[in-house]
C-alpha cells in the first residue's frame, strides 16, 4: 500500500464497537486527567486564590495596576518575542538535522541519535558557565555574547535541538521515501518535494516539538539570568521573584494568568495547525527509509549537519567535560576522586553512588508513571482515529497536559505547600513528590510522542480487525501497540531523560534529603574553591555519560512487530 | 531556578495535632523552659522526630549531629528548602501549621520579615550567654544567632600583581580608572551576597531615606556604572563565570564574595598569607548573621529548643567554618587551621538596622533596579 489519505475519506462505516470505544475513551482520560486535576490544577489554582482572594474578598484591582505598569509590560513583551524567535531558529537549525537522521546511514548514527538528549539533561547553571566558556568574554569563539539576546537564542537552540531532532526524526523517518521519489521523477525541483510533498507529512509532529520548544522558551528562567543579563527578564523570572523572594502572591497570580492565557493561546494556534494537516499514511521501517549517502551532495549535506552539531552541542560539553579533568595539579581524575571525599562526614556530602542510584530511581518511577498516564491521555485524544474522534475533547485533554510546561515551577511549588498539608494528602515533604513532579514535566513530551503516531495509523486497519470479530482491547493490542512501538521507545527516553535533568520543578519542593545528580551538581558549584567546582564538572560528565548509555539502551529497545512493519 | 521552599511541617506534628494527642501550646506570647539539666543537653525517654528546615547550603558534620541524635534520643530530619528568602517565604505560607519544627538559615535581611510574619516561638536559649553580644540582634527572644559571615569584595592577588595596578581599598578606589571594567557583583533583586554589597554602600554613602533617583548610595552605583561594573544574577556565575581569581574561569580580577572565599581557595597551607591566591577588601564588608527559631505549630518545642542549644554548644560552632564557609558566633571557638590563617580580619564590618532593611529592601532594590535595567 503506497499513498496517503487525507483524514475524513477513510470509512464511514462503522461497527457497534464504536460506542464502546467511545466510553474506553472516556476512560482511559480518568486517570492522567485525575493525576493532573490533583498534582496541578488543584494546588495551582490554591495559590492563585491566595493571591488574589486573601481574607475572604476578591482584590482584583491588582490586574490593570501589574497589566498597566510598564517595566511588566516590557517583561511581557520580551518573553513573547524571545520566544518565537527561539522557537523559530531552533526548528530551522533542527529541521535538517531530523532529515539527516530520518533518511541516511552513517557511522555512529545511533549513538548520535542518543547522545543527542545529553544537552537536554545538564543542569543549566553548569551549562551555561561552560556557554561563558565560549561566548563570553575570552571565550574559545573570540566574541562576547554574554548579557545579549544572542545568547540566550544560542542557548535555547542548544537546550532544545533534540526536541526538535527526536520528534520530527521519528516520523519522517517512518514516510515512505519513495512519495518523494515520485515527485521527484515528476520533475519536482528538492524545494518543491519539501513543500508540497514531505512538508505536509511532518508539519504535525513539527507543530508538536515547536510547541514544546516554544513552552520552554516561554518559561526560560537560568539561562535568562545567567546568560541574558540583568537586562533581560522573563515572565517566569518575575513570577519567581514575586513569589519566592517577595512574596507578593497578588502580583505574582496575575502574571501567572497572563502567563496562562498565553500559554493556552498558544497551544490553541499549535492545535489547530496540527490537526488540520494530519494525514494518513502507512509507516514503512528505518530499513526502508534510509540509505547511505549516494552523492557527493548527500555527503556535504551530513557533514555540514555533524559540523553544525559539534560547534553548537559540541564546544560547550567539550568545556565542561575538559574542565573536569583539568586539576590544579595538571590532567588527571583528582575532581572525580575528590568527589568520595566526604569533607568529615558532612550532611550535605552526597555519595557519588548515591546520587546516581537516586536519580535512576526516581527516573524509573517517573518514566512508568508518565508512560502509563500518557498512553491513556495519548489513547483518549486520539480515540479511534477517525474524523469524528478529532474533538474538542482531543484538544482539551491534550493542552491540559501541556499547560504545566507553560507554568512556574514556584507556582507549583508553593501551590503543593498550601494543600496537601491535611489528611488524608498530608504529602507536602513526602518523597513521592520527586517523581510526581517528574511525571508532570515528562508527560507532556509522551504524549507529544504518541499522539502523531497512533493518528497515523489508518482506521482501516483497525476497523478490519474489529469486523474480523477482535475486541477493542485485542484491536489495541495487536492494532496500535506495535505500530506506536517506535514512538513509545522515543518517548520511553523523554522520559528518562527529562526526569534525570529535572531541577527546576524539585527545587520548589520541600522535600527530605535525597539528593540526585543535578542536587549534588548545585551543591558542588554553591562553595567556593577549585575542587568543589570541578567536582561540579565531574558530575556533570558521570551524568551526561550515564544519559548517553542509558539513552542508547532504550533507543535499542523495539518492540517486536515493529521492524517487520 | 531552583528553590524551594520551606518547610515543611512534620507528619508528626499533623498527626499530632489531629490526633488530640501531644498538648502543643501554640500560644505565640508563651515561652518554653529551659531545657538544659545543669548545662547539658536533656534526654528523651521516647525517641523524637525534629524536623529542621534550612537553606540548601547548610551542611554539619554527620558525627556532630550523630553525637547529638545519641546523647538526647531525637532524630533530626534534615529538610533542604531553597535560598534562604523562599525558605522564608514558605514559612510564611504555612505559618501555623509548619511544615518543620526549626527554621535556620535566615539572616538580619529576612529577620524583620520573619519577626513581623509572627512565625516564632520565643525562646532564649542559656546558651546565648556564650555569644558575643554583637550577635544579639534579636532583642525579643525568637531569633538565635547561629553563625555570622562577612560579604565583601574579593580580588585576584595575580591579576593585580601582573598588572602593577594597586589593589583597591575602599570603595572610592573601585570606581578609579585603574580598575575599570574589573569588577562583577550580583544582582540584589536575585542574590543574597548581591543584597548585602548593595546594603554595604548604603550604609557607606547614606541616602537610605531617599527615595529619588539621585540618593548618594545611588549616585555611587552610577558611578560604578560608568566604571564598567558587571551585574549578573547569582555568586555562581558571578565567582566561576567572571572572576578571574582562584577556581575563577573569567577575566575580572574584582568579584563580591565572601570573607571566607579566600581560605576555600588555598590548596597549600604552607603559602604566606600574602601569597594567597585571592583576598579580600576588608573596608566593603558587610555583616551577614545568620539565625534559627523554632517555628510555631512545632509539636516539638521542647527538642527544638534542645537543637538550638546544641547549634550553639561547642561542636556545633566549631563545625561551621569548614562545613558552611561562616564563622561561629560563641567567642572563643577555636577556627580550623586554613581559616585562621587565611581570613583577614575585619575590624569594622557595616551593617544596617535590621527594622530599617525590613522597611526599605524592597523600594531600595526597585531604585537599584531603575538604574540598571
Amino acid at each position: 500500500m503506497v499513498g496517503s489519505v487525507p483524514i475524513g475519506e477513510s470509512s464511514s462505516n462503522r461497527s457497534l464497537g464504536l460506542r464502546l470505544r467511545g466510553w474506553w475513551r472516556l476512560l482511559a482520560a480518568i486517570p492522567p486527567m485525575l493525576f493532573l486535576g490533583v498534582f496541578f490544577l488543584w494546588p495551582v489554582g490554591a495559590i492563585l486564590l491566595r493571591g488574589l482572594r486573601p481574607a475572604g474578598h476578591w482584590n482584583l484591582s491588582v490586574f490593570s495596576d501589574v497589566l498597566s505598569d510598564r517595566s511588566m509590560q516590557k517583561v511581557l513583551w520580551f518573553t513573547l518575542w524571545q520566544s518565537v524567535a527561539s522557537t523559530l531558529l531552533c526548528v530551522l537549525v533542527a529541521l535538517p538535522g531530523a532529515a539527516m537522521f530520518a533518511r541516511y546511514r552513517f557511522r555512529g548514527k545511533q549513538v548520535l541519535w542518543s547522545a543527542l538528549l545529553v544537552p537536554f539533561v545538564l543542569p543549566t547553571v553548569v551549562v551555561a558557565v561552560s556557554m561563558l566558556g565560549v561566548i563570553g568574554s575570552g571565550g574559545l569563539a573570540g566574541v562576547n555574547l554574554a548579557g545579549s539576546i544572542w545568547a540566550i537564542l544560542i542557548a535555547h537552540v542548544f537546550f532544545n535541538y533534540a526536541v526538535v531532532v527526536r520528534t520530527v526524526g521519528a516520523t519522517w523517518s517512518t514516510i515512505d521515501p519513495r512519495l518523494e521519489e515520485s515527485a521527484r521523477a515528476l520533475g519536482a525541483r528538492p524545494w518543491r518535494v519539501f513543500v508540497d510533498v514531505t512538508w505536509p507529512l511532518i508539519r504535525s509532529s513539527v507543530a508538536a516539538a515547536a510547541s514544546i520548544v516554544f513552552l520552554f522558551s516561554f518559561t526560560s528562567f537560568g539561562i535568562v539570568l545567567i546568560l541574558g543579563g540583568i537586562r533581560h527578564r522573563t515572565l517566569e523570572v518575575e513570577i519567581y521573584d514575586q513569589t519566592a523572594k517577595f512574596l507578593h502572591l497578588d502580583i505574582a497570580a496575575v502574571l501567572a494568568i497572563v502567563q496562562l492565557i498565553v500559554v493556552v493561546a498558544i497551544l490553541l494556534w499549535f492545535g489547530r495547525s496540527q490537526r488540520r494537516r494530519t494525514v494518513l499514511l502507512d509507516q514503512r521501517s528505518s530499513s526502508e527509509t534510509e540509505h547511505l549517502p549516494a552523492s557527493s551532495r548527500q555527503r556535504w549535506f551530513i557533514r555540514s549537519n555533524l559540523a553544525l552539531m559539534a560547534v553548537l552541542l559540541g564546544l560547550p560539553l567539550v568545556v565542561l567535560v575538559t574542565r573536569s579533568f583539568s586539576t590544579p595539579d595538571g590532567w588527571g581524575f583528582g575532581f572525580y576522586r575528590a568527589l568520595t571525599d566526604s569533607r568529615g562526614g558532612s550532611t550535605s556530602f552526597v555519595p557519588p553512588i548515591d546520587a546516581v542510584v537516586n536519580s535512576l530511581m526516581f527516573a524509573s518511577m517517573a518514566t512508568v508513571l508518565a508512560v502509563v498516564l500518557g498512553l491513556c491521555a495519548a489513547w483518549a485524544i486520539v480515540g479511534d482515529g477517525s474524523m469524528r474522534s478529532d474533538s474538542h475533547f482531543s484538544w482539551w485533554i491534550d493542552t491540559a497536559l501541556m499547560i504545566p510546561l507553560g507554568t512556574s515551577a514556584v507556582t507549583v511549588g508553593f501551590g503543593f505547600l498550601i494543600v496537601f498539608d491535611e489528611p488524608p494528602l498530608n504529602m507536602r515533604s513526602s518523597l513521592w513528590l520527586i517523581p510526581i513532579a517528574h511525571t508532570i514535566v515528562a508527560l507532556p513530551f509522551v504524549v507529544r510522542l504518541l499522539v502523531p503516531a497512533l493518528r497515523s495509523i489508518d482506521p482501516r486497519l483497525r476497523e478490519a480487525a474489529s469486523t474480523l470479530g477482535a475486541s477493542p482491547r485485542r484491536v489495541w493490542w495487536t492494532v496500535d501497540v506495535p505500530i506506536v512501538g517506535r514512538a513509545l521507545a522515543a518517548a520511553t527516553g523523554f522520559a528518562f531523560a527529562v526526569s534525570l535533568g529535572e531541577f527546576g520543578a524539585t527545587a520548589f519542593l520541600v522535600r527530605p534529603d535525597r539528593p540526585t545528580m543535578p542536587v549534588a551538581i548545585y551543591r558542588a558549584i554553591g562553595r567556593p574553591g577549585e575542587y568543589n567546582f570541578g567536582q561540579a564538572m565531574a558530575m556533570s560528565t558521570i551524568l551526561m555519560a550515564l544519559t548517553v548509555v542509558v539513552m542508547v539502551m532504550i533507543d535499542r529497545f523495539r518492540p517486536a512487530g515493529v521492524s517487520e512493519f | 531556578m531552583k528553590k524551594s521552599l520551606l518547610v515543611l511541617v512534620t507528619a508528626v506534628a499533623i498527626v499530632g495535632a489531629a490526633c488530640g494527642s501531644s498538648g502543643s501550646s501554640a500560644n505565640s506570647s508563651s515561652t518554653i523552659d529551659p531545657v538544659l539539666v545543669n548545662g547539658r543537653l536533656p534526654r528523651f525517654d521516647s525517641p523524637v522526630t525534629l524536623r529542621v528546615a534550612t537553606h540548601d547550603s547548610f551542611a554539619v558534620s554527620q558525627s556532630v549531629l550523630d553525637e547529638f541524635e545519641a546523647e538526647t534520643n531525637i532524630n533530626i530530619e534534615l529538610l533542604p528548602s531553597g535560598d534562604a528568602a523562599a525558605m522564608t517565604n514558605a514559612a510564611i505560607l504555612t505559618a501555623g501549621n509548619p511544615v518543620a519544627d526549626v527554621l535556620f538559615g535566615f539572616d538580619e535581611n529576612l529577620l524583620g520579615t520573619v519577626l513581623e510574619n509572627n512565625l516564632l516561638l520565643a525562646y532564649q536559649p542559656e546558651r546565648l550567654s556564650d555569644v558575643e553580644n554583637s550577635f544579639k540582634i534579636d532583642t525579643s527572644g525568637f531569633a538565635t544567632p547561629i553563625d555570622h559571615g562577612d560579604v565583601c569584595v574579593n580580588f585576584d592577588r595575580s591579576a593585580f600583581t601582573k598588572s602593577g595596578v594597586s589593589i583597591p581599598s575602599t570603595f572610592r578606589d573601585l570606581t578609579d580608572s585603574s580598575v575599570k571594567g574589573d569588577l562583577v557583583v550580583e544582582d540584589p533583586s536575585t542574590s543574597t551576597p548581591g543584597l548585602a554589597f548593595m546594603l554595604a554602600t548604603i550604609a557607606t554613602f547614606g541616602g537610605g531615606d531617599d527615595e529619588s533617583s539621585n540618593a548618594a548610595w545611588l549616585n555611587y552605583w552610577k558611578e560604578l556604572k560608568a566604571n564598567g561594573v558587571a551585574v549578573v544574577d547569582s555568586w555562581e556565575t558571578a565567582y566561576y563565570g567572571s572572576f578571574s581569581g582562584g577556581s575563577g574561569k573569567g577575566d575580572r580580577p574584582l568579584v563580591v564574595s565572601y570573607a571566607s572565599s579566600p581560605p576555600a581557595e588555598v590548596e597549600d597551607t604552607t603559602l604566606a598569607v600574602d601569597q594567597s591566591p585571592t583576598g579580600v577588601v576588608t573596608s566593603t564588608c558587610y555583616r551577614q548573621t545568620e539565625f534559627a527559631g523554632i517555628l510555631r505549630g512545632s509539636a516539638n518545642e521542647k527538642a527544638a529548643a534542645a537543637f538550638l542549644e546544641f547549634m550553639l554548644g561547642a561542636s556545633f560552632q566549631a563545625d561551621v567554618p569548614a562545613q558552611m564557609y561562616v564563622y561561629p558566633v560563641v567567642s572563643g571557638t577555636p577556627l580550623p587551621p586554613t581559616f585562621e590563617k587565611y581570613t583577614a580580619p575585619v575590624p569594622t564590618p557595616l551593617s544596617l538596622p535590621y527594622s530599617d532593611v525590613a522597611a526599605n529592601r524592597d523600594r531600595w532594590i526597585a531604585q537599584w533596579s531603575a538604574l540598571f535595567r
